[in-house]
């Protein structure tokens, strides 16, 4: 039998709702949304069974992708594979796109969500790094108004976010990429699809006039949260991207991160190749698209 | 007692339920509904044994609560495979090919090739992109070239077929 037989579902009809529900402690609940992470951990017993679900799954005001007052807003309750099909996202924000495609498969992607991705606090998110990269901002609603936190303050810690519990992820906003600047997504893992990553990152940079003008890279599964490398950003601007500059971008960048051991990786390994990710970077963007 | 009631539209039939709402939809599937062809494979969303449709996509029955899927939601299941004319073409596909051995996965498999070849007409039927609509299956007995091939062959069949079709209704030129 199920861990979850007792638990009680609540499927509230309109965000206002759920927001309610929220609020009263009669009514609050765990919120569940495509169940991918959730599910797993509840089953397994990693967590305990909840007395209470809100089931948020459908909720048309967390669907959208649109473009507002020039940012790139994306609904918490858009799923990979609509993100990774979003002309918009391919558009804006790439690597977003890219990272969505490579989400588990098919079954995983019609199913999870970039809300649940960031809401489950995991340095592991495969769409963590795209967001930073476009200095996302979380959406925070709930009965008390609403608050738009950037992302680096949202996810504070290993589990750890910056939410209240009366309080929902309705969207993020997202600066657009630059014209004539790129993105790119890549994951080190066993395998492409379903396996959960052992590094991975997302960059977005533009050269001018044969000199790095943008540059601005975020890692995966290095620290507790995803992280956006602020000394390698700084020390790339204004340089020309030749043998030296790839050379010195690896080295720092091993140097800087401080990744952990665990099941699926050892520090040294996670450290040599985020160096690695990051000259890789370098010679994406340099490369005539 | 905390049990809800839904009705689906199961395999083509209206189908009423009642079920306590975190039971996964696999189990109420299998338990409440008696049908046996959805496997449950990992139970963590990686192998794609349990995949179903739900309105028309492929999901892990493993990772839904059964009770987020609403009223009216239509739901397909490998035993529904047989009412659909590719669905049919693609079941015999496997079988000519030998591509099952052990045929744990093959349910799942056949869930997601339906799912991705009933598609939109846009759908993108290169190779890679074949392949990659079934990365979220896993078979360990026989690799998946027969798996591919199969589908590859019912895609085929299945063009060949509209095209008569078309043939037929606007007659010859």
């Amino acid at each position: 039998m199920s861990a979850l037989e007792q638990t009680e579902l609540l499927t509230p009809n309109t965000l206002d709702e759920a927001l309610r529900f929220l609020a009263d402690e009669n009514t609050r609940g765990t919120l569940l949304c495509g169940g991918t992470d959730l599910m797993v951990q509840w089953e397994a017993g990693v967590r305990p069974a909840p007395a209470r679900v809100i089931n948020i799954k459908g909720l048309t005001e967390l669907s959208e992708i649109k473009m507002e007052n020039g940012a790139l807003v994306i609904g918490a309750g858009v799923t990979h594979a609509a993100l990774r099909h979003s002309s918009l996202v391919i558009q804006c924000a790439p690597s977003l796109a890219e990272a969505a495609a490579t989400v588990g498969g098919a079954q995983i992607q019609a199913l999870g969500t970039i809300g649940g991705s960031i809401g489950n606090a995991s340095p592991a998110s495969d769409m963590a790094p795209s967001l930073l990269v476009a200095d996302a901002i979380a959406e925070l609603a709930s009965v008390r108004g609403i608050r738009k936190v950037p992302l680096p303050k949202f996810i504070l810690g290993y589990r750890k976010l910056d939410l209240a519990p009366d309080e929902l992820i309705v969207r993020f906003h997202l600066a657009p990429m630059p014209v004539g600047a790129k993105e790119n997504w890549h994951k080190l893992g066993p395998r492409a699809a379903q396996a959960i990553s052992k590094v991975m990152g997302s960059y977005r940079g533009k050269v001018e006039s044969g000199r790095i003008s943008l540059f601005a890279v975020a890692l995966g599964s290095v620290a507790p949260t995803a992280v956006r490398l602020p000394e390698i950003e700084q020390w790339l601007i204004g340089r020309a991207i030749d043998a030296e500059t790839l050379k010195g971008a690896e080295k720092r960048t091993s140097d800087i991160v401080k990744p952990i051991a665990d099941i699926r990786s050892t520090a040294e390994y996670r450290r040599w190749v985020s160096g690695r990710l990051v000259r890789g970077f370098l010679e994406h963007l340099a490369s005539p698209s | 007692m905390n049990k809800i009631v839904r009705t689906w539209k199961l395999n083509g039939e209206q189908r009423t339920v009642e079920f306590p709402p975190m039971r996964r939809l696999l189990d109420v599937l299998r338990d409440n509904l008696s049908l046996k062809g959805t496997k449950e494979g990992c139970s963590e969303g990686e192998c794609g044994a349990c995949t179903v449709l739900l309105n028309g996509k492929p999901v892990t029955s493993c990772l839904i609560a059964a009770g987020q899927v609403p009223d009216g939601a239509e739901l397909m299941t490998v035993e529904g495979l047989e009412h659909t004319e590719g669905g049919r073409l693609l079941q015999h596909q496997y079988i000519e090919k030998g591509a099952a051995q052990c045929g744990f996965c093959i349910p799942g498999m056949l869930m997601a090739s339906y799912a991705y070849l009933a598609g939109a007409d846009d759908v993108d039927l290169r190779e890679a992109a074949m392949r990659e609509a079934h990365a979220g299956n896993i078979c360990r007995c026989t690799g998946y070239e027969k798996n591919y091939g199969s589908r590859e062959r019912r895609r085929r069949t299945m063009a060949e077929r509209r095209e008569t079709r078309k043939n037929r209704t606007t007659g010859p030129r």
